[in-house]
């Protein structure tokens, strides 16, 4: 059903109205619910929370656990994820654009071949790459450094299919027009192609900067000095490994609030951008 | 169109470059140990817990002030893993622990640096630990500790029960007794890890056993079915459990955190109730014995391994001699209670620790952990049927293990 | 103004006039412009997609170690000994293998038609404008999706712990929860079991890479459950935002005249929601159909591949393989064996969908 069509069977069955409200909070309660234990039990001691786990509020409000994961190289964590998720965002945003829109529009011998090749090539699982792909980071003189967590990330199939997809649905006649007026082909991608594909390009930030930031197996593999762990390894290794031995619930579910509260932030920044350009599209 | 073939060929050329780059050099060069040089080495190693986690940063610190060669030390939450991603990238670590399996496999890739029979005290240590890092005669690597399952016992729990030392289990059917009269709501008399490594040494004290003298592996036997059957008839009967039914990693946590009273483990739960449960009181006792009277326990060691191609190799060795010193022996043991792998150390060990002293008794009839090359996969499976053991069938558990193992032994050096 | 052209149906494409209009050297510097666009994508997929899939095929057909550079003199080609310990030759790796396989079809057979599902109904529900509080709903829906599979693993080990959330959940409905990460049983075997099917000796005696015809119908494992449950609601607000787009696309006209004219709501849905979302719904099961042939880090984190090895999927194990047990040329083995399994679904996939995506596309022109 469309937006329009609920409006308007909104307007004659109020019980439909009702029940949808009541959807919407029963599954809103279902994906809103564990984060609040999340954090509730990460302010709760061992015992606390074993004992009351359903109950998202403390019996006695302790930090114990923040301050155990204190000790730990958090700000460093921290500052590579931050690192690491820019730098492959930005590069696959101006890469993947560019061969998506070159594959949507321009002419060129062996187009087909490299669009097969990329569908080929999405079907491949990254993670069963990761002994290979950790073999050529070795050999190309990258692994343990910086270039050898972001360039890996940077081969992304899915994004360009999805500027390729974005681009053929969008009319040409724009892009025509400039050719006419005697525009080049990388002008009119800049200054015509790309601020129509807003949509598309908000999705591909929002999809890359997640993708890298909540990456943990190409990472894993791509380093082994500890001055180089993301917040994924870092905290993975932590409580997953030995160290991680014991079903230590609020040092864990610490080390997963203070995982998601950085990227929650952008989200909640980026997230009404999106709101305003699905309006926008709206509107007409 | 001249661009498309330009371009064509561009890829292609950085594809092959690629891969022909990688068409590195052979193995490693071997580094002499010369005069060890300033190069930081680094140390990985797989804890028990933040005990031996601070000692060994401890340990570190004080050889960089002595010798002046920075010490990085690395805390692998998967030793094996990042061990073997290590080697992998040609950038191993200079020291790491090396368990028995580990050695078999790291020693065939003449991996390892054999520094071992060169240092002076290579005859001190223990000879069975001494054996576990010989490779085709040539004595590797020096082993680090060693520790021996014995039964822990939560001494409030016990005079709760009103039993006295003279309860104390000597044989299967009193350990039985004994876990039926401490099972209580919300506290189970016993607690065991769902491992091969922890549960064997019941297959041995019935008179069978895992890897035979004749170097063949011995699973299927009837007195093993028979040994796993009396812990299948304890789980049933609800007074032996898994660490997973007691929602607790391990059965250190279990026992730590009073759900079970008593535990069979080895010297690293020393460590883990001194840091993480300092309120349990308890007692070890010498690990029961089988039906007929067989005693029998599972040991368990590490080494220092140096890789081959460390940067430092003279530096690497410096440190594993100095770790391997009485007094960093000694140092280790009062952090984390693992008894020291020099033979020579036995007395002064037993004396600083009497209540320990159950553990090196031990030693006599200590069997080691069966360690094969490339058994990582194979045990595992056998560990995935053992934590089944309550529902599963001992023979069929048995029969799959021994069919999995039998093939490796043949590989051993 | 350039956002009108954005509220056209995504299948509408103007028509193409350049042909005739442009030059022959216009259309060189095009093709020059084209291969330089694609160029920098291109060389990172050739270099750390294409070339590491030619060397995990060497290491797959040759004896290296891990140690030093699998191109290394003392490496040799051992032809397909490794393929055959896995396929064809009864043990330890072609049970682990068949077992993964069977685990991660179950996982795919569940997760994908669940997620996509759910995924649609979220968007369907939240895309109405008379919705109060939609973004609010979005924002929840999605925010899952926004968390990394360490914090998402950690929060699902603590709910469905023995004495943990779930089964507190279930035992105020009256119902006994199982021990989630610990019970290996299989679901459909659980219902055979209930409802007193015993496996006939056929099913039992025999069957494919070690395991009988009866195990693999065993069912996803209590486990696994928790697995599939966890990847539903991590990726389903992802995937509602990829529908959202197309669902704004539908005019108002369109649904009016519809409802005028007394089409139902389902009529309607197949009608005019379902072709417009299409292209969506293609997106979404392919992004699906790969995704969930790669689960690892939940594996890696929570199970293992535990109990029972009813948890292991072919990535977690090719990983297990190579960096527990250092069987390098096996675990690349396996890598390809699963490669192949995704290039044949997707391909399935494909030609199901395109089929029916020209009889729709025809329908769709007609309106």
């Amino acid at each position: 059903m469309s937006p329009a069509a609920g409006q308007i069977a909104g307007r004659r069955n109020p019980w439909l109205r009702s029940g949808l409200y009541l959807t919407l909070a029963v599954f809103a309660f279902l994906y809103i619910y564990p984060f609040l234990l999340e954090l509730g039990t990460a302010f709760k001691t061992e015992t606390d929370a074993v004992g009351n786990p359903t109950n998202p509020l403390p019996h006695n409000w302790v930090v114990s656990a923040f301050s155990q994961l204190g000790n730990q190289d958090f700000p460093r964590w921290f500052t590579n994820s931050v690192i690491v998720a820019v730098f492959v965002t930005l590069g696959r945003i101006l890469f993947d654009s560019m061969a998506g829109y070159a594959l949507a529009r321009l002419r060129f011998r062996g187009r087909g071949a490299v669009f097969a090749a990329i569908i080929a090539v999405m079907a491949v699982p990254g993670v069963v790459l990761l002994i290979p792909k950790f073999l050529v980071i070795r050999t190309l003189g990258i692994y343990d450094t910086y270039p050898g967590l972001i360039i890996p990330l940077l081969a992304d199939a899915t994004g360009v299919f999805i500027m390729k997809q974005f681009f053929e649905s969008v009319p040409a006649s724009i892009e025509e027009a400039a050719k006419i007026d005697g525009a080049g082909v990388f002008r009119i991608f800049w200054s015509v192609s790309l601020p129509m594909a807003r949509p598309a390009l908000m999705a591909l930030t929002i999809l890359s900067f997640q993708g890298s930031w909540n990456d943990f197996s190409d990472i894993l593999i791509a380093h082994e000095n500890p001055s180089l762990d993301t917040l994924t390894t870092g905290v993975g290794r932590l409580v997953s490994g030995q160290l991680g031995a014991a079903t230590e619930y609020p040092l864990k579910l610490a080390a997963a609030v203070a995982m998601t509260v950085p990227v929650a932030i952008v989200f909640f920044v980026f997230q009404k951008h999106i709101m305003r350009t699905g309006q926008g599209a709206l509107k007409e | 169109m001249k661009h498309t073939r330009a371009f064509l060929a561009a890829a292609a050329v950085i594809g092959v470059l690629a891969a022909a780059s990688a068409c590195g050099s052979s193995a490693p060069a071997a580094s002499s140990a010369g005069q060890p040089s300033k190069t930081p080495i680094t140390l990985m190693f797989g804890s028990s817990g933040p005990a031996e986690t601070k000692a060994v940063n401890a340990a570190a610190a004080a050889f960089t002030r002595q010798s002046g060669i920075k010490v990085n030390v690395v805390a692998a939450s998967n030793l094996t893993q990042q061990l073997a991603q290590g080697f992998a990238a040609g950038h191993p670590p200079d020291v790491f622990y090396l368990d028995p399996g580990s050695f078999q496999n790291y020693a065939k890739d003449n991996a390892l640096y054999p520094y071992a029979q060169t240092l002076p005290n290579a005859k001190d240590f223990y000879p069975a630990l001494r054996a576990a890092f010989t490779y085709k005669g040539k004595f590797i690597c020096d082993p680090k500790d060693a520790s021996t399952l014995a039964l822990y016992i939560n001494t409030a729990d016990w005079q709760q029960a009103g039993l006295t030392s003279a309860d104390v289990p000597t044989n299967w059917s009193q350990l039985a007794a004994v876990a039926k009269k401490l099972t209580t709501h919300g506290r189970v008399g016993l607690v065991l890890d769902q491992s091969h490594s922890e549960l064997d040494e019941f297959l041995y004290q019935n008179g069978g056993t895992v890897v035979g003298g004749n170097g063949q592996v011995d699973l299927d036997s009837t007195q093993n079915v028979a040994a796993l059957s009396f812990l299948k008839t304890m789980l049933k009967a609800g007074t032996l459990k898994f660490p997973p039914a007691l929602s607790s990693g391990w059965s250190g946590q279990a026992f730590g955190e009073n759900k079970a009273a008593m535990d069979i483990v080895g010297n690293w739960m020393v460590g883990a109730l001194q840091s993480d449960y300092p309120t349990i009181r308890y007692q070890v006792a010498t690990i029961p014995a089988g039906p007929t009277g067989t005693a029998a326990t599972l040991s368990f060691t590490n080494c220092w391994g140096v890789a081959r191609s460390s940067g430092n190799v003279a530096g690497a060795v410096d440190f594993v001699k100095f770790l391997t010193t009485p007094q960093q022996q000694m140092a280790f043991s009062k952090a984390f209670g693992v008894i020291p792998s020099l033979a020579t150390l036995q007395n002064q060990w037993q004396s600083t620790f009497p209540e320990l002293a159950v553990h090196t008794k031990e030693l006599t009839y200590a069997h080691p952990d069966i360690a094969l090359p490339n058994d990582a996969q194979a045990l595992s499976a056998f560990d995935s049927a053992l934590a089944q053991l309550a529902t599963g069938n001992p023979a069929t558990i048995l029969k799959n293990a021994q069919t999995n193992l039998a093939p490796l032994a043949s590989q051993a050096g | 103004m350039a956002t009108r052209q954005l509220a056209l149906p995504a299948r509408r494409r103007a028509p193409d006039t350049s042909g005739a209009r442009r030059g022959h050297r216009a259309r060189r510097r095009e093709a020059a412009a084209g291969w330089l666009f694609t160029a920098p994508a291109v060389v990172a997929l050739i270099v750390f997609l294409v070339v590491p899939i030619i060397m995990a095929a060497w290491v797959s057909v040759s004896d290296w170690s891990g140690i030093g550079s699998p191109f290394s003199a003392g490496v040799h080609a051992v032809g397909t000994a490794n393929y055959a310990a896995l396929l064809t030759q009864p043990g330890l790796p072609q049970q682990d293998l068949g077992m993964s396989i069977r685990d991660n079809l179950y996982y795919v057979l569940l997760v994908v038609p669940l997620q996509t599902a759910l995924a649609l109904l979220l968007a369907v529900v939240v895309s109405r404008k008379a919705l109060r509080g939609r973004g609010f709903f979005r924002t929840a829906f999605y925010f899952p999706s926004v968390t990394s599979s360490v914090a998402v693993s950690m929060i699902f080990l603590f709910l469905f712990a023995d004495s943990g959330v779930v089964n507190g959940a279930l035992g105020f409905l009256g119902v006994h929860g199982p021990q989630w990460f610990t019970d290996p049983n299989g679901l459909l075997h659980m219902i055979a079991r209930g409802a007193g099917i015993r496996p006939p000796a056929v099913l039992t005696g025999h069957g494919l890479l070690g395991l009988s015809w009866w195990d693999w119908l065993a069912g996803p494992s209590v486990a696994m459950v928790t697995l599939i449950i966890l990847a539903i609601w991590t990726t389903s607000g992802t995937f509602m935002l990829l529908f959202l787009p197309a669902l704004y696309n539908i005019s108002e006209e369109v649904e009016e005249a519809a409802i005028v004219d007394g089409a139902g709501p389902w009529t309607r849905f197949r009608r005019i929601t379902l072709p417009l979302i299409r292209p969506a719904l293609f997106l979404v099961l392919t992004l699906g159909l790969i995704g969930t042939w790669q689960v690892f880090d939940q594996v890696f984190l929570i199970t293992q591949g535990n109990p029972a090895g009813t948890t292991l999927t072919p990535a977690y194990l090719a990983y297990q393989v190579s960096f527990g047990s250092q069987q390098w040329g096996q675990g690349a083995a396996i890598a390809f064996i699963l490669f192949g399994i995704i290039v044949i679904f997707t391909v399935l996939q494909r030609l199901v969908l395109r089929e029916r995506g020209s009889v729709t596309q025809a329908r769709g022109r007609g309106m």
